[in-house]
């Protein structure tokens, strides 16, 4: 079997004492593409910041790599290599597309101490974002501005900033939230390249059940406050529970 | 930058004062005026590396002009230390302050980061105020020496080397990587946690920078007035490179210079032209400001690009 990558124990999180999940445990391996699905305000989004360190949780272990990180901060969980795109897209958005790759990279490589050279001239930087931009179908777009570009192509750029990382462990709260169909598909087709060509692992949340059972290899649901499945899509689709919980209202 | 226009400009600046010193007594006031819009545009432009590249809005950044101010009177007149080796001093002891300083606020963000700013200013303020046997409390600290080679001429010369010197180690700086980390927080501080930023120690670090270059300018005004007084720590000298900034253009980086120069000589026209007038300046002030945040957000700067349709 793989080794894990992530590991969650016991986990729970309550806001002001309202629970939103409680004992939470999963473990997600090496190379895996899996998801998680749950009904509006399940802790989906609340599970991610906990994982990257936003939030501290009330209980529970996060192990990344075999490592605790619970109580590290965001900065140092990405520096083990973790990353992260958001459900609400987050850019840099005075910046132009490529320079926000760019700052990136630079802080992957941890340049940003660098006072005396200037930022323009590192070519090598430069072409290596060019090439992630192509990756993402953005390179036509790489010298406007990023504020300004249609959502389907934030939400694009927000992937391509956290793949500039270069991370072990990528997670990708809702990567195709408020696009068109056309955008999902595409969007989706793009996720998998990227997983298939690239040496990482993936776990995204989704709420659109054709792209959840069309691409993941293994599929949690959260719901009542707590993990109700977890199974290849096959067994998730099949499970009562889930039928009954979540699904059936649904399909 | 264009850089003939760069050029020209600089040829200009250096020439001015030996035209002006062809006009008697009133040529040599314009020297000191031009003098001192050069030491308020370093000032302003300290400011605006955490301001406008840094995104950080601080009510309390005349404390380092304040503490640079007074390093190199206590200095000179106290411990009889020479000229160069005190305004040496200002940025370093300037800088130790922004440290100190700095590491509270920048834990802090937003009105709360600009608030505690402005209560350390104060409190700076007061300390200089109530410690009458160190600073000369209210009297402040008169008769700082000069040396005799820095004639009015000279000493413009001198501070428009030490403006144009400190203009290229911030251009430099703000190029850097080290730049762009600032205005990637700048644009977006919770995403810059989430590509790996230690967003606090860079804010530290910018804020300690800015902290420095603001003591050097403090340290060149107290030699201009031969004085330092507590008025350069109030909050109200805090406002000044703020104003300044926001005329000239936050996002550029000589922005605030010029917008120093232009505030201070607007002021000097209107005191100028009758001495009743300069009651009105906080109207007029008032007007130019209300103009510059409808029409022009980026400046004057700003305007200049849009007439030559330069990008930033
Ligand atoms: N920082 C916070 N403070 C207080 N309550 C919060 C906070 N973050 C989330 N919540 C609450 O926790 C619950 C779970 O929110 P979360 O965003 O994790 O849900 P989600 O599964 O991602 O939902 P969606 O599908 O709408 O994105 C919600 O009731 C939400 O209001
Ligand atoms: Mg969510």
């Amino acid at each position: 079997m793989a080794k894990p990558v992530l590991e969650v124990v016991n986990l729970s999180k309550s806001f002001d004492g309202a629970q939103v999940f409680n004992d939470i445990s999963y473990t997600v391996e090496e190379g895996e593409l899996s998801s998680i699905i749950g009904p509006n305000g399940a802790g989906k989004t609340t599970m991610f910041n906990l994982i990257t360190g936003h939030l501290v949780p009330d209980r529970g272990e996060v192990l990344f790599m075999g490592q605790d990180i619970v109580g590290k901060q965001p900065f140092e969980i990405v520096k083990l290599g973790m990353a992260r795109a958001f459900q609400r897209t987050s850019i840099f958005p005075r910046m132009s597309v490529l320079e926000n790759v760019v700052t990136t990279i630079i802080t992957r490589e941890h340049g940003n101490l660098n006072m005396f050279k200037a930022f323009r001239k590192r070519d090598k930087v430069y072409s290596e974002a060019y090439e992630l931009l192509k990756s993402v179908e953005l390179e036509g777009m790489a010298e406007r501005q990023s504020g300004v570009l249609a959502h389907g192509n934030q939400k694009r750029l927000d992937i391509a900033i956290a793949l500039a990382l270069k991370p072990k462990l990528l997670l990708l709260d809702e990567p195709t939230a408020g696009m068109s169909p056309e955008e999902r598909k595409q969007t989706v087709e793009l996720v998998k390249n990227l997983w298939e060509r690239l040496d990482l692992t993936m776990l995204f949340i989704e709420h659109d059940m054709d792209i959840v059972f069309g691409i993941s290899q293994k599929v949690r649901v959260l719901c009542y406050k707590t993990l109700l499945a977890e199974g290849t899509p096959e067994q998730i689709s099949a499970n009562p529970q889930v039928i009954e919980a979540y699904l059936g209202e649904e399909v | 930058m264009n850089w003939i226009a760069a050029a020209l400009v600089l040829i200009l600046l250096v020439s001015l004062p030996f035209v002006l010193m062809k006009f008697g007594k009133i040529g040599e006031y314009w020297v000191w005026v031009s003098t001192e819009m050069i030491i308020m545009g370093l000032f302003a432009m300290s400011l605006n590396l955490i301001l406008g590249f840094g995104g950080m809005v601080s009510f309390g950044h005349a404390a380092f002009f304040g503490v640079g101010a007074y390093t190199v009177a206590l200095l000179m007149k106290k411990a009889s230390v020479p000229f160069y080796l005190a305004l040496a001093a200002a940025p370093l002891v300037a800088a130790i302050a922004a440290t100190i300083i700095g590491w509270f606020c920048v834990r802090l963000i937003g009105l709360y980061f600009s608030i505690l700013t402005l209560a350390f200013g104060q409190l700076l303020y007061m300390i200089v105020f109530q410690w009458y046997t160190f600073t000369g409390g209210d009297d402040g600290i008169h008769g700082i020496p000069r040396p005799e080679i820095l004639t009015p001429t000279n000493y413009y010369l001198l501070c428009l080397l030490i403006f144009v010197m400190c203009f290229m180690l911030m251009r430099m700086i703000v190029n850097s990587s080290f730049g762009l980390t600032i205005r990637t927080v700048r644009e977006n501080m919770e995403r810059s946690k989430f590509i790996g930023i230690n967003v606090r120690s860079y804010q530290w670090l910018n804020f300690i920078i800015a902290g420095a270059f603001a003591g050097l300018s403090g340290g060149l005004f107290a030699e201009l007035n031969r004085f330092a007084q507590t008025e350069f720590l109030h909050w109200s000298k805090s406002a000044e490179p703020i104003l300044a900034s926001l005329v000239g253009g936050m996002y550029s980086l000589v922005g605030p210079a010029i917008g120093a120069a232009v505030l201070m000589f607007l002021k000097i026209i209107l005191q100028q032209a009758h001495k009743a007038l300069i009651e009105t300046w906080a109207i007029v002030l008032g007007c130019i400001l209300l103009l510059v945040v409808l029409f022009a957000p980026s400046g004057l700067v700003g305007i200049y690009r849009k007439v030559f349709s330069k990008s930033e």
